[in-house]
């Protein structure tokens, strides 16, 4: 089975992801094995994991225990759950976790943890166990939250930002859908701020529905999200 | 040939149109619509609802799908009402609708969390020590425990397993259990109505620990003292449907469809009905809407308004013209007949206490407690009678407690109103005046500190042979409110025109409302009361009740119900809606919630005396005794500090105290047995001695501190703690932005009988725990973070006063992640208690201090003076002169077989509530059949309560409400006091026992019971007072009557015998800080409003995005667009606001709506959510509560009297905080503070 290549490789950036423990940290040098071993990653993401690595493994647990519920914990910001920022308060976000819950029955995965279909690595566990075909055309799916990801902790100059620099790297070419994610608000150009936070007109039918789960959804909810409080003071 | 073959005989061609063209065929592709039918689709609905801080009391469906919640909708399935009463729902609010969010949002707690510092410090303590000797390694070395309590408020969580936070939470219970006393261990709950099983799980654990039980009523300013003083009821009020019984409504500083939004239909649709209704409040509020007349009174002088109108009602309805059903209602249902004496003063007379039959030779025949019996003239035989009814009747004798129109001795009696007459003597009479008093925001008039008054007096002999001269309330009454009924004498008014008090005119100046829309009002509201016997209500709210002189207000109010027999009558009376609730089968919880089916009394403490004193904001008081002291005050010293009252009341047995003793209560009882004495009698000697100390004197000494404490079903410190910067500063001693200096540094130390210390303690809690779905702002502040199940994930029981029902809580589906029930969280800490208490505790002998309770006999304590005994003024007598002392058996190795098994007392003693008891072994017995009893162990044999259901199931067995079987009961033992058959009311309702699982199907109504004071039945909506007008039960007071005169000395020393008009008081919090640190933006000064929001209910849905879009995303005060001008303030503008108590910052907004010289901030908005840094404190911006202080009043301290006597949320300080003032200005630079924590502090929090 062509999954079996990268098996290790998705359950290594998967842990990464999880609440650091002793376990976790004494697990570090497998994982840098693993994901060494299989070379599914580029050499340069492989690389940009070492400094996270290097702190599991060395820093102090409560310190990164700290930062780690500061950073996924304690912010919607990072939340490690897909559909929060791609739902958020909306309904649909039952109903898309129910759908994806299914998936993974169809995938003859049943979650036993107790934690939400959309939990990243608990999703990245999923694709562990499905072809890489399958499991890259999965992850482009959700390329546009990962990479909101990437970049939200990049700008917190966290090195957790490396770990979906890795996943985004083996769904391949994710640029377009990155780039047209960069908000494009200019706080001085009033007009163009207007635009940006129209209002558009609900309307049914097939033309004008906006998948659930786009990056056009996507876009809407981080308009909401990036809503800088401080303009409009002046 | 015809085209035969060319014609379909089976198929027609595929058209593109029909119906004349109104039809089109396509063919595209429809699978989007996939989407919306699977959004309908679902696993189950579950019933369930929103459960801690709003009393909608709404019934809602949640859908589940694949074990996830999906959303949620209203359910439309409430029983039926009677023909022509509009059903009660839809029920809901956008606010419910949007909770299904919290169960998978980001801003879910999902681990148990704790400060990571702290962690480090315990493991590394645990890897060496037994549990308890590891948490003594920490709290006793200096350096640790400053290491995490000193960064609260900063971060630095990581996650717990539930195992490892019990184990260190139960540590630190037994610790200071051992160490201080249990009593050093508080909980802060409110509102328990809304989910009582999850309130009764933390009150529970903490009362079989001996811990201590805060009070939430009084503190959130919801409780309206003037509601005890009256009636002697914490509060009971109409359900909403009773709005459409009503023929004419004002809703006073109540904002009905913005804060009863599922209520609000029954106020449209009895508009409808021909209703007339006039809305009072000062900004165009949402209610206003729905006004035929609006008055817009300056806020804050809504007593001047209602005194106007009360004029003009006693001038049209009881002087000019007696309506027969309004003097019938006054001589049967309210003080007004009875005789007041009169003190000689300078020639002229004061108002002194109501006469008793103990005064009179021969005690008027009566025999028991003749100092409680008041006394009236019967108009027949014009002779002194002491009528039924009064307090003296209900305890030490029965069947004479009843407002039967009858005496003691069975005689009829018709009591007299007025001594006018004639040849009736006329005295002056001194009444206080405060208006002359405003400050320069208000308006002050000049007429005189004492207004003296003539009133018709008559002259007796009392028993000691004295002339004293009397005079009736009604009397006394008519001349406060300035009515001329030509008696001659001045400050009398014969026209509505005149400027004295309390005149139209003389109101019109004080409020700006004009004259004539005073008068009209008034007499359309007594018209329509005259024509239909009381159906004229009063719907009334926080924007009266959370001022400093709230009673003035209130019982302004409530004068003008009972002036027109409003109170008790169906679609008439007092709808006081203010942080109600009503717990409705209150007497089958009370023994869950305080477990009192194992040991009594549980210790329970008023919060607002207790934060005062703790989080220290007696130490920064500007407000003096002298200020608010009338000038008619009796002799004495009145000029003591307010924590002085407070202390002189917590020693006479008024308040409750904790903690109570600077010794620790478990080592009483070992030093009574040493010193050879009972425990009482040594509590006694040793309090003379010295021995013993009462903790109120010393707050600040460490002996004294609380140690832990448990916040749930609460966001104490991000919404409801009035003087947030002091509980940041000294309870918790974190970073906090009080700008004051305390009474030390400015020279004004002013208190006698507390120690005062001139270095503040910063930090008085050991262990700050806190129980909640979401990161709250108090959770933030917290040491330990546990999280609890939503509301959608857990059963539990919820009633209201807003409609008769009672529905569950359901878990719909299991707590996500590692949440747990409040009821699973306090069994789970309960067993993990039990196993570590060994190491210091074992079965112990608990001294509990308690103050002498309301509705007990007890509450006939002093009669005539105020005597301490710390002064030598009398004997110190447990229960009487001082608190009751009783020694409590606490077994803590089986704390949790406790908390899991109902109790013997049970059995052994009964039930009971509000004065009646009854036996209730066969409920016990029928509760073990239900929920099984326990095998072995400690509690074997009795019904177990494992679960939420258990415990639910426990309630709804115990409570007349719904337990047919049990009303019955409680009827029956009321009638042994009354003498009147009352089970009438239950009995059709005998054989109905309301179960968990039937409430689930459907809500059901509860059953009538002698808990509350109206009644459910097929013909009256549930109406207050109901069962004291139409079955004769007098009110809880000391007349047994509506008491319109308040005759304890300290409401006459601070003017409060008769309502008057007081002023809001100056808290002086300006000068300070008003051009202190200038930002080059001009600073204007605005009276400080709160009221309740659209946008949440409190704190709960504001972080929710959807909520925030309807509002304005973050912090918004609003302001007028006059005051605008003056600070060159815009619409959106950012602006800080800040007084001696702190700084918040927030956006403004600007809008006609708003009356010049307000700021409206709604209430509870969290600082989690957009605040920048405050210029002023160089913090984040605190919330609504940063810039206010709480400041006590002495006569909500009084006790051991009647109906003001102590009950938990029933009597007590209360939280005021409208008379507040701040600077507001613009913010010149917005700073996110988005940095790490300043490296300094994070130094010094280290080290």
């Amino acid at each position: 089975m062509t999954g079996q290549a990268s098996s290790r490789t998705f359950r290594a950036l998967s842990v990464l992801l999880t609440y650091p423990t002793a376990e976790l940290a004494a697990a570090v040098p497998e994982i840098d094995a693993a994901i060494k071993h299989e070379g599914l990653l580029s050499p340069e993401a492989a690389q940009r994991l070492q400094p996270l690595l290097a702190e599991l493994r060395a820093m102090d647990l409560y310190d990164l225990q700290e930062r780690y519920v500061a950073l996924f914990d304690k912010t919607r910001r990072h939340a490690l759950h897909l559909f929060e920022h791609i739902h958020g308060e909306s309904r649909d976000r039952g109903q898309a976790m129910v759908d994806l819950a299914a998936h993974y029955e169809r995938g003859g995965l049943l979650i036993a943890a107790n934690e939400l279909p959309d939990f990243i690595p608990l999703f990245l566990e999923f694709l562990s166990a499905r072809p890489l075909d399958e499991a890259r055309s999965l992850l482009k799916e959700t390329a546009h939250i990962l990479s909101l990801l990437e970049e939200r902790l990049a700008q917190r100059n966290a090195d957790y930002a490396a770990v979906f620099t890795a996943i985004l790297s083996i769904a391949g070419d994710v640029s377009a859908i990155a780039d047209g994610m960069q908000a494009s608000d200019e706080p001085d150009d009033l007009s163009a701020l207007d635009a940006a936070w129209e209002e558009t007109a609900v309307t049914f039918g097939p033309e004008n529905a906006i998948d659930g789960c786009s990056a056009d959804r996507l876009r809407i909810q981080m308009r909401a999200a990036n809503r800088d409080a401080r303009r409009g003071a002046a | 040939m015809s085209h035969f073959l060319d014609r379909l005989a089976f198929f027609k061609k595929n058209v593109d149109q029909f119906s004349n063209g109104h039809g089109v065929v396509t063919n595209e592709d429809r699978s989007w619509e996939e989407g919306y039918r699977k959004r309908w689709q679902h696993d189950k609905i579950v019933r369930s609802t929103h459960g801690v801080n709003c009393t909608g009391s709404c019934s809602w469906k949640i859908y589940v799908k694949g074990g996830i919640v999906t959303w949620e909708t209203q359910q439309t399935d409430y029983p039926r009402t009677r023909p022509d009463l509009p059903n009660h729902e839809p029920r809901g609010c956008a606010r419910g609708a949007s909770y299904s969010w919290y169960l998978y949002s980001g801003a879910r707690v999902k681990y148990p969390m704790i400060r990571g510092r702290l962690l480090r410090c315990w493991r590394a303590a645990r890897a060496e020590m037994t549990p308890v000797a590891a948490w003594a390694s920490i709290v006793e070395d200096e350096a640790k425990r400053k290491s995490y309590t000193s960064i609260r408020g900063h971060g630095g969580f990581v996650r717990a397993t539930w195992d490892e936070v019990n184990e260190l939470i139960a540590a630190a219970n037994a610790y200071t259990a051992r160490k201080h006393g249990p009593d050093r261990v508080i909980g802060f709950s409110p509102i328990p109505a809304m989910s009582m099983v999850s309130y009764a799980a933390g009150s529970r654990y903490l009362s079989l620990l001996g811990g201590v039980c805060m009070s939430f009523y009084d503190w959130y300013c919801d409780l309206p003292p003037a509601s005890p003083q009256t009636w002697g009821e914490q509060t009971d009020v109409p359900e909403s449907a009773d709005w459409y019984n009503a023929g004419f409504i004002i809703v006073w500083g109540s904002n009905v469809p913005q804060t009863r939004t599922p209520d609000a239909h029954f106020y449209t649709e009895v508009r409808y009905k021909g209703a007339k209704s006039a809305v009072v409040s000062p900004d165009y509020a949402e209610a206003t809407k729905f006004a035929d007349i609006w008055l817009n009174p300056k806020q804050g002088t809504d007593a001047a308004l209602a005194l106007a109108m009360g004029h003009v009602i006693l001038r049209e309805y009881h002087l000019d013209r007696q309506v027969a059903y309004f003097d019938d209602y006054a001589r049967r249902y309210s003080d007004r007949p009875f005789l007041v004496r009169l003190a000689e003063r300078d020639g002229r007379f004061v108002p002194e206490r109501l006469l008793r039959a103990s005064e009179i030779a021969g005690c008027l025949g009566e025999s028991n407690n003749p100092d409680w019996k008041t006394v009236a003239i019967d108009e027949a035989t014009d002779a002194l009678v002491a009528p039924r009814g009064s307090i003296g009747y209900r305890w030490g004798e029965s069947a004479k407690w009843n407002l039967e129109e009858k005496d003691g001795q069975g005689r009829e009696t018709r009591l007299k109103l007025t001594l006018a007459g004639d040849g009736a003597e006329i005295a002056a009479v001194d009444f206080p005046y405060f208006g002359g008093r405003a400050t320069e925001h208000f308006v002050a008039t000049q007429h005189g500190e004492i207004l003296t008054r003539n009133v018709p007096v008559r002259m007796i002999e009392t028993a000691d042979g004295k002339q004293v001269k009397v005079a009736t309330v009604n009397d006394l009454l008519m001349a406060n409110y300035g009515l001329d009924r030509g008696f001659g004498g001045e400050n009398v008014a014969s026209s509505y025109d005149d400027d004295a008090p309390f005149t139209p005119a003389w109101a019109e100046r004080i409020t700006g409302v004009k004259r004539d829309a005073i008068i009209t009002v008034a007499r359309e509201f007594a018209t329509n009361a005259e024509k239909t016997n009381g159906r004229s209500m009063i719907i009334i709210g926080a924007g009266m009740n959370h001022w400093y002189h709230m009673d003035m207000g209130y019982r302004g109010v409530i004068n003008l119900l009972v002036f027109c027999g409003a109170i008790g009558q169906s679609g008439g009376g007092w709808s006081h809606y203010v942080g109600q609730e009503k717990l409705r089968p209150q007497t089958g919880w009370t023994p869950l919630a305080f477990a009192l089916d194992w040991a009594r009394p549980p210790r329970h403490q008023n919060s607002t005396s207790f934060f005062y004193a703790h989080t220290d904001q007696w130490r920064y008081e500007t407000l003096t005794a002298a200020e608010i002291l009338s000038p008619t005050a009796p002799e004495g010293d009145w000029s003591q500090s307010f924590i002085d009252y407070n202390v002189r009341a917590e020693r006479m047995g008024w308040l409750p105290s904790a903690p109570q003793l600077k010794q620790n209560p478990l080592d009483i009882a070992k030093r009574a047995q040493a010193a050879g004495l009972e425990p009482r009698d040594y509590v006694v000697k040793a309090l003379q001695s010295g021995e013993l100390e009462l903790a109120c004197h010393d707050p600040d000494d460490p002996a004294n501190w609380p140690r832990n404490m448990f916040v749930w079903r609460s966001n104490l410190l991000g919404s409801s703690g009035k003087g947030h910067e002091y509980f940041l500063k000294h309870l918790l001693g974190a970073t906090h932005g009080v700008m004051g200096k305390d009474l030390g540094a400015e020279g004004a130390v002013r208190n006698k009988e507390v120690v005062w210390r001139d270095e503040a303690p910063e930090g008085k809690l050991d262990l700050l725990v806190t129980l909640d779905f979401r990161m709250s702002t108090t959770c933030v502040y917290s040491d330990i973070v546990l999280p609890t199940a939503t509301w959608y994930e857990k059963n539990d029981l919820n009633t209201s006063d807003m409609h008769p029902f009672i529905h569950p809580l359901s878990a719909a589906v299991d707590p996500a992640w590692e949440a747990r029930s409040d009821w699973d969280i306090y069994k789970g800490l309960a067993k993990s208690f039990s196993e570590i208490a060994p190491e210091v505790l074992g079965v112990e002998k608990d001294v509990v201090l308690t103050p002498i309770q309301h509705d007990t006999p007890g509450e006939i304590a002093q009669a005539f003076d105020v005597a301490d005994w710390k002064r030598g003024e009398i004997e110190p007598i447990p229960g009487r002169t001082m608190p009751a002392i009783s020694v409590v058996t606490r077994d803590y190795p089986n704390l949790h077989a406790r908390f899991t098994a109902l109790g013997p007392l049970m059995t052994e003693i009964g039930n009971g509530g509000k004065g009646i008891a009854w036996k209730t072994a066969h409920e016990v017995e029928a509760l073990g059949a239900l929920n099984g009893v326990h095998a072995d162990g400690a509690a074997k044999g009795l019904p177990k309560i494992e679960t939420d259901i258990d415990a639910s199931e426990v309630i709804l067995m115990l409570a007349p409400e719904t337990n047919g079987e049990v009303a019955v009961k409680a009827w029956q033992a009321l009638a042994k006091a009354t003498g009147r058959d009352h089970a009438h009311l239950a009995i059709p309702k005998e054989d109905e026992k309301i179960r968990f699982r039937d409430i689930q199907a459907q809500p059901r109504k509860i059953i009538s019971s002698p808990t509350w004071s109206g009644i459910e039945s097929e013909k009256v909506c549930y109406s207050a007072g109901y069962t004291n007008v139409h079955e004769l039960i007098p009110w809880r007071t000391l007349t047994g009557r509506q008491q319109l005169y308040q005759d304890h000395l300290w409401m006459r020393a601070f003017g409060e015998g008769f309502v008057t008009w007081k002023p809001p008081v100056d808290l002086k919090t300006i000068p300070g800080v008003k051009g202190l640190r200038p930002n080059g933006h001009k600073e204007i000064v605005l009276n400080f409003l709160t009221p309740h929001q659209k946008w949440g209910i409190h704190s709960t849905y504001t972080d929710n995005l959807l909520m925030l879009t309807l509002n304005r995303g973050g912090p918004v005060v609003w302001i007028s667009e006059t005051d605008a001008k003056v600070a060159g303030l815009v619409d959106n503008d950012w602006v800080e606001v800040f007084n001696i108590n702190g700084a918040l910052t927030a956006r403004v907004v600007v809008s006609q709506r708003i009356k010049p010289g307000m700021m409206l901030m709604y209430h509870a908005q969290e600082k989690i959510i957009n605040t920048p840094g405050s210029e002023m404190t160089g913090n984040r911006g605190g919330i609504h509560n940063s810039v206010t202080r709480t400041v006590l009043k002495p006569t909500h301290m009084i006790g051991g009297y009647a109906q003001q006597s102590y009950g938990f949320n029933y009597y007590g300080t209360v939280g005021s905080n409208r008379d507040e003032f701040i600077v507001v200005r613009k913010m010149a630079t917005i700073d996110w503070l988005e940095g790490p924590l300043p490296s300094e502090a994070l130094k010094e929090a280290a080290e």
